[in-house]
């Protein structure tokens, strides 16, 4: 006999729920206020400046000496990016050519902090996805060998400040090229064996194929950029579009995708990068001329002329801008910085609408957010 | 029935419980047993239970900036935290022993902080890491950054360093492991309470309860001594429709809505101040809003 | 976008093509900043963007070479002009030209310059706010996606305008770019520049109830016992 299937007008609310600022997966402490029709997220709203330290406040406030030291915490698994940006907004406000030597170190190194940002990245989202202390372990490993490196030339190992207005701050033994040269050839193997465990992994392919599509339009309209843009198939890489430093007398393609980019084409454009880095980086050891590495003397009372100027760096996570008025004295009159976390982030909501809950920290991973590159 | 325990057993070793727990804290005849049988027992069990306490203290994943980056390093193969038996990083405060404090502390993040530290079972420990947490560091004259965690809750060990190297983290962990052996039960709970009693700080501004009591006493005495036009203009303040445009423009904020509560105690308690707190942010955000829709 | 690889021929000759303007106006660049602080210049002569005829008139000021406007126009001020948009070109740039619009034709410049077939300024970069001497400047970087033009817009607000307690206001721009939401917001928190039709105009950075725009030279910094430092004690 036939039921009768009565159709009953469920009420459902709407529920919000409060994730972070302290969340183990929010890679800092960004709070995000989700608005849940059951499983389904309605809409997001990130709540930032948990980490606000007045960065730009700090740049009217310091010497251009003592503000070099600072940059290198505005985005910190990629110092040497946010120094280069500031040392070329500076060289073009005040005329300062770099000698080719120190370009192509900046390049380098630039590339070699690009290996462990994605390093720590591709760690990290691991985690995010469940792969809890156990693949981790790998990326960690290379990471290590490359701030052995960075320590023997800067000093430090997360905070180079190795990058300044005029140059860099020291020229590499010949042995640290050795080194360098070592670590480049079992690199590769490195990431085959990463690409070994998760990039046909069928559970990562299960929670990235198809997940959090980011489409031209969106991606255009929010001002995304880096490898986000690059894997939804716009060609948008500065040292390409607009090659600045030594970078166009070096070989590589912009590693783009011909179609919507979902999140495993984030994490594959981001592999590919690592893979080109090594390729520039031995270029640029084969390339590299003799010759001095400072084009403006560095002391405390360092002066920039009078003058704004606005210099963008292509960083691992995208367009890095920095925008400095000087008015010749020995402080900026102002700073202002156009970080690519902070324009990536904010697309987010746009991501994560329709999407299940299960998903927030696959696709909020795949855009790479550091949280002082938002806050400042 | 707090009050006369403590009075008329008024025992040396007593716990001391501090004057703003009072009221939330008693200390029942049950407690004071097994503070007796502790002291008792204490020289025999302390240091065996020491021993085991200091080689598993369980850190909580709190990294804010750039010295959680190496929190995480000190995890990994290369340091291996897990040789001194803190491997196991927990995500939720409940299950923690430590917090290491790993970055900036903002007024934003600063009420944020306080409520895990309280959230964590006692024992429970703090380990300042980076120069941002022991005094401020590079960022201590920012106008958003808290100048030390030790402003707000109570630190174990301080680790300079900007940031620290992970050895560095290796390091206070041992300081640490040294000082929990050296404990005794006894002292631990008598300090417990005193230890308990963090800094508040209020949510929404993420600036200390003590402080903005202070701001709406003065303002409270302002407006009583300034007479009647000022009441006048407050009453006219809370409503929201009256004259938002004049609330912008005129700054102060506390004779407006504070003074319906003149009545109240110069200085109430925590609870007291905070909603008077929200009403400011509500009502000038209303006013705000409804300004910037008729400019348009 | 287009999908070709940029080719490494055209582009050494588009930076040279850009880099002889500079050229051009380096010179008087340095000569403004032997008078005085070239900072302090930009404004006076700013400060009228809506009759750039006028400005072109060297004002009666103390230094002699008074920065003229280059003889070449810049290309997007041109091109304004000849939509009706009064637009004033700003001698300071060093690389990049940048122009001073007032900001009733803020929204009608822009359509143009992120819409026609010619100029296709569709990436906004960045607005930032600068407390200037006696203006407050809200300012857009634009760039674009298909080539390699660049540009910079001003919208100046002389502080003698805006009335006590009241906050400089400018059109919001974040009908054309979602990605102007977070940046207005950012500059209406710490440079308290109202954007005016902006959907959600709250602070972003800060605490929603923060009082004072930090970044304005007059800000005072709270002193309680979180922070109690008097940021002028060391340097």
């Amino acid at each position: 006999m036939a039921t009768e299937i009565q159709e009953i007008d469920l009420k459902t609310d709407e529920m919000i729920i409060n994730m972070g600022p302290q969340h183990p997966a929010t890679h800092g402490v960004l709070r995000l206020l989700l608005t849940l029709d059951g499983e389904t997220v309605k809409h997001v709203e990130p709540v930032l400046g948990h980490l606000h330290r007045a960065q730009e406040w700090q740049g009217q406030n310091r010497t251009w000496f003592q503000y070099q030291a600072l940059i290198d915490r505005v985005d910190y698994l990629s110092g040497m990016f946010t120094s280069w940006a500031m040392a070329r907004s500076c060289e073009q406000i005040d005329g300062t050519v770099v000698p080719p030597r120190a370009e192509y170190l900046r390049v380098m190194v630039s590339e070699m902090n690009r290996i462990t940002s994605h390093l720590l990245w591709l760690g990290t989202y691991l985690i995010d996805l469940g792969a809890m202390f156990g693949f981790p372990f790998y990326p960690f490993r290379e990471r290590e060998k490359l701030f052995d490196l960075f320590e023997e030339i800067a000093g430090q190992r997360m905070m180079f400040n190795y990058i300044r207005i005029g140059g860099v701050l020291r020229d590499p033994k010949p042995e640290w090229f050795d080194k360098l040269k070592r670590f480049l050839d079992e690199f590769p193997d490195r990431i085959d064996e990463y690409e070994t465990i998760v990039t046909q992994n069928p559970i990562f392919l299960k929670r990235t194929k198809g997940v959090g599509i980011l489409t031209q339009a969106v991606a255009k309209d929010y001002g995304v950029t880096g490898p986000c843009i690059r894997s939804s198939g716009i060609p948008l890489d500065l040292r390409r579009t607009k090659p600045y430093s030594v970078y166009p007398e070096l070989k590589f393609d912009v590693i783009t995708f011909d179609k919507e980019g979902d999140t495993w084409d984030r994490y594959m454009a981001r592999i590919l990068e690592m893979r080109q880095s090594i390729e520039i980086i031995r270029q640029c050891i084969d390339k590299l001329p003799s010759g001095d590495i400072m084009g403006k003397k560095q002391m405390a009372g360092m002066r920039i002329k009078a003058g704004e100027g606005f210099a963008a760096v292509e960083s691992p996570r995208g367009i890095l801008g920095c925008y400095v008025i000087s008015g010749g004295g020995e402080k900026a009159l102002r700073f202002r910085w156009r970080n690519p976390s902070f324009c990536n982030l904010s697309v987010l909501h746009e991501l994560l609408k329709g999407c299940p809950l299960s998903d927030i920290m696959a696709i909020f991973g795949s855009i790479d957010v550091i949280l002082p590159d938002v806050d400042r | 029935m707090s009050q006369g325990n403590m009075s008329t057993t008024a025992k040396p070793n007593n716990p001391v419980v501090p004057e703003e727990l009072r009221e939330s804290v008693t200390i029942s005849s049950i407690d004071l047993m097994i503070d007796a049988l502790g002291q008792v027992l204490s020289p025999v069990l302390s240091p065996i239970a020491n021993l085991a306490r200091s080689n598993s203290v369980w850190p909580l994943t709190f990294g804010t900036s750039c010295c959680a980056i190496e929190m995480m390093s000190v995890g990994m193969s290369a340091f291996d935290i897990s040789r001194f038996g803190s491997e196991v990083f927990r995500a939720t405060p409940r299950q923690a022993d430590m917090i290491i404090t790993a970055g900036t502390i903002t007024r934003k993040m600063a009420p944020a902080l306080i409520t895990l530290y309280e959230q964590m079972p006692e024992p429970k420990y703090v380990i300042a890491m980076g120069a941002c947490t022991v005094t401020g560091g590079m960022f201590n004259d920012s106008y958003s950054v808290v100048q030390g965690v030790d402003r707000i809750i109570p630190v174990d060990v301080y680790l300079p360093g900007c940031p620290p190297r992970p050895e560095g983290i290796l390091d206070a962990l041992l300081k640490l492991q040294q000082k929990i052996r050296t404990e005794n039960y006894a002292d631990r709970r008598k300090k417990l309470y005193a230890q308990t009693s963090v800094r508040p700080v209020d949510y929404d501004t993420g600036r200390p309860l003590a402080d903005l009591i202070g701001v709406v006493a003065e303002d409270t005495k302002a407006a009583l001594s300034s007479g009647q036009e000022a009441l006048g203009d407050a009453a006219k303040g809370i409503s929201p429709e009256a004259e938002e445009g004049k609330v912008v423009a005129t700054k102060p904020v506390a004779p407006k809505v504070e003074v319906p509560k003149a009545e109240a105690a110069p200085a109430p308690k925590a609870e007291a101040a905070k909603p008077e707190v929200k009403k400011v942010e509500n009502t000038k955000d209303e006013a705000a809003e409804k300004a910037d829709d008729k400019s348009v | 976008m287009t999908d070709e690889k940029p080719s490494e021929a055209e582009k050494p000759e588009d930076k040279k093509a850009e880099a002889a303007k500079p050229e051009a106006a380096k010179p008087e660049v340095a000569k403004a900043d032997g008078a005085k602080p070239a900072d302090a210049a930009k404004p006076a002569d700013a400060a009228k963007p809506a009759a750039p005829a006028a400005a072109a008139a060297p004002k009666p000021a103390a230094k002699a070479p008074e920065p003229v406007i280059p003889a070449t126009a810049g290309k997007f001020e041109q091109f304004l002009k000849e939509h009706g948009i009064p637009a004033q070109r700003l001698p300071l740039s060093l690389e990049v030209e940048t122009i001073v619009l007032s900001g009733d034709v803020l929204q009608a410049a822009l359509r143009l310059l992120r819409n026609s077939s010619e100029v296709k300024l569709d990436l906004l970069l960045t607005i930032s706010g600068v407390d200037s001497n006696d203006t407050y400047d809200s300012v857009y970087h634009l760039w674009s996606y298909s080539n390699l033009d660049e540009l910079v817009i001003k919208v100046l607000i002389k502080k003698s305008d805006v009335a006590e307690g009241d906050l400089p206001a400018v059109p919001s721009i974040a009908n054309f770019w979602s990605a102007a939401n977070w940046h207005e917001r950012e500059t209406y928190d710490l440079m308290g520049i109202r954007y005016a039709n902006h959907p959600y105009l709250r602070r972003i950075l800060n605490p929603w109830d923060w009082e004072g725009y930090p970044l304005r030279r007059d800000y005072k910094q709270l002193v309680d016992c979180l922070n109690d430092k008097n940021p002028h004690s060391m340097r």
